[in-house]
């Protein structure tokens, strides 16, 4: 019986995890404040490569 | 002069008031989202899950990885997010899920379109089969010879869409490295950077190689022409894709030149037979003719809800849907069906609650000419800002009329005719060309129709097609009594015209012309020129 409400409440913990995590990173625009710093190391390793140029 | 009686919002906005406060000067993306009070704010949020999910499903592929890793316009795809949330400034209620149902969807489509590259191309996946069947066109081409082949069997494979034209929507300065490399190898300044961009993908060898043939279409411009002319020789003499060039006649109005464009769809169909193997099925293409004629009466409905008090469905997202619809799917795809109910159910119910997206509507504005509102949120900002509502813009003033979609021997071949008329009257072409009659009257008849005061003329610093008839617009909006605001720009190169530069523009006119001050003054200049 008590294993009944404990797997409710913990599936009721994940989600409410989730939501803050996600809703902080969604709200405080975190996602997109990341890449700003992983687009100039793409930019670096997208410079570092040979291009076949053809005209 | 024209007016037009002036709407005011007598409900109270939910959330904050002005999203003046989310940009930052010190960021290249935004300094949080918009709070839309607690309804909203939640669908926004399960909405950018919801593109996370598709992103992330995307990048679990390893081919995807290595294509993400191998090309440089991949880049842009990290802030797709942030390219949505351009698309949303201020929107509220119905407005709002009209913006995510339509993008979102948009999105969805031009990943699965990356996914389809990445699968075929030589250096990334190289599914040899898959890329057999693959038909490589161009991105500003209708897809319409295509409708009657099985798109299970044969794909229609639209390379620049997701290389450059998407790529654009979420970065700014993403294609300005490919016009560069184009004009290191001597391709002149001067000509319009969309294609110049495309040119340079190619010369930087940054375009996916696939298909077992490429159709390309003499688009709008010389810049186009010129692109495709770099395009078809590295596909055909380096890679071995032979190509074949759709030629469209440019006067399309002239009703002699008909039977010369039918006859070049027919030769088009004939080239993807003979490529692929497959033939082409008139039962699938009369059943996506169906589909296109349901896709241009939406279109029209949704035009007739915008020419009311309350426009639901506007700025860039309803041209970007219009043009995916009309162009990439061409009624190929019976999923656009359900969006097409689904942003109309929601238009016609946000007209019914009179729902406004500003604290008042004081000008009703056409959008004409070539626009690079893509790129920015020009469009929601003007109405934010100034209560100028954009009503309709050129790209989604396309066919209004409904095409042959019974399959009888008359009508088979109607439908090469019907083929030929959208084709020519696709997206670039229809106002662009054509003569004064299709880029002058057709607007002031728009203006009619729509009951607008004020024309926003974009001005494409290098598009040939329209500076001509700068003087004519002056003169016959004078004759008109209709406000005729230009706006400079340089489509996807940032440097000529930078956001505030843009947007300065329409300040000025609004202030020296209109004598009016801001709606929302912390929106008249937004820190926003070098956010992606």
């Amino acid at each position: 019986m008590k294993k009944l409400v404990k797997i409710p409440l913990i599936l009721l913990g994940i989600l409410l995890g989730f939501f803050v995590v996600t809703f902080t990173v969604y709200i405080f625009n975190l996602d997109m404040k990341m890449m700003t710093f992983i687009e100039p190391l793409l930019e670096k390793w997208y410079n570092s490569r040979e291009h076949d140029q053809y005209l | 002069m024209k007016t037009v009686e002036k709407v005011v919002n007598t409900r109270k906005r939910a959330g904050e008031e002005s999203p003046g406060k989310i940009y930052s000067d010190k960021l290249k993306v935004r300094a949080r989202r918009e709070w839309r009070g607690v309804k909203d704010t939640f669908y926004d949020y399960t909405r950018w899950l919801y593109l996370l999910s598709v992103l992330g499903k995307f990048i679990m592929v390893p081919r995807n990885i290595k294509g993400f890793f191998r090309y440089r316009w991949m880049m842009s795809y990290l802030f797709v997010p942030h390219g949505m949330d351009k698309f949303t400034v201020g929107l509220r209620d119905e407005a709002l899920r009209i913006a995510h149902t339509s993008f979102n969807f948009v999105i969805a489509d031009v990943t699965q379109a990356i996914a389809n590259c990445f699968r075929g191309d030589r250096r990334v996946g190289n599914d040899k089969a898959y890329s057999d069947k693959c038909v490589i066109t161009d991105e500003n081409s209708m897809v319409t010879f295509m409708m009657g082949f099985d798109k299970e069997k044969v794909h229609t494979i639209l390379r620049e869409v997701p290389t450059m034209f998407a790529s654009n929507i979420f970065h700014q300065f993403n294609v300005m490295h490919y016009l560069d490399v184009a004009q290191l190898n001597g391709i002149p300044g001067d000509v319009c950077p969309m294609p110049e961009a495309e040119a340079g993908i190619s010369i930087e060898d940054d375009f996916c190689v696939l298909g077992c043939c490429a159709v390309q279409n003499n688009t709008t411009c010389d810049g186009s022409l010129m692109g495709n002319g770099i395009i078809a020789k590295r596909l055909e003499r380096q890679y071995g894709i032979p190509t074949f060039q759709l030629a469209t006649p440019l006067r399309h109005k002239e009703p002699d030149v008909l039977e010369y464009a039918a006859d070049q769809i027919k030769q088009a169909i004939e080239f993807v037979e003979k490529h692929t193997g497959e033939k082409w099925d008139w039962d699938r293409y009369f059943a996506a003719a169906k589909r296109v004629n349901f896709a241009t009466k939406c279109r029209i409905a949704q035009l007739e809800i915008n020419s009311t008090p309350y426009p639901q469905f506007f700025g860039a997202a309803f041209s970007l849907y219009n043009d995916t619809n009309y162009m990439g799917n061409s009624g190929r795809d019976p999923e656009f069906i359900k969006i097409d109910k689904k942003l109309l159910a929601l238009a016609e119910q946000g007209y019914k609650a009179k729902r406004m997206y500003a604290k008042e509507y004081r000008h009703r504005a056409i959008v004409w000419g070539v626009q690079p509102q893509y790129v920015i949120d020009m469009l929601y900002w003007m109405v934010q800002c100034w209560g100028v509502m954009p009503l309709a813009d050129m790209l989604s003033i396309i066919n209004t009329d409904m095409i042959a979609d019974e399959d009888t021997p008359a009508n088979r071949e109607q439908a090469y005719r019907d083929m030929a008329m959208l084709n020519m009257e696709m997206i670039m072409r229809n106002h662009t060309h054509g003569g004064y009659k299709v880029l002058l009257d057709d607007l002031w008849e728009l203006c009619e129709k729509m009951n607008a005061d004020l024309v926003m003329m974009w001005e494409h610093m290098s598009c040939k097609a329209l500076t001509g008839m700068h003087g004519m617009f002056e003169e016959q909006a004078r004759e008109r009594g209709i406000h005729i605001m230009w706006v400079s720009h340089d489509l996807c190169d940032p440097r000529v015209f930078t956001r505030n530069a843009i947007r300065d523009q329409v300040n000025n006119y609004m202030r020296t012309v209109m004598r009016e001050e801001p709606l929302d003054p912390s929106l008249e200049h937004i820190p926003d020129d070098e956010a992606y």
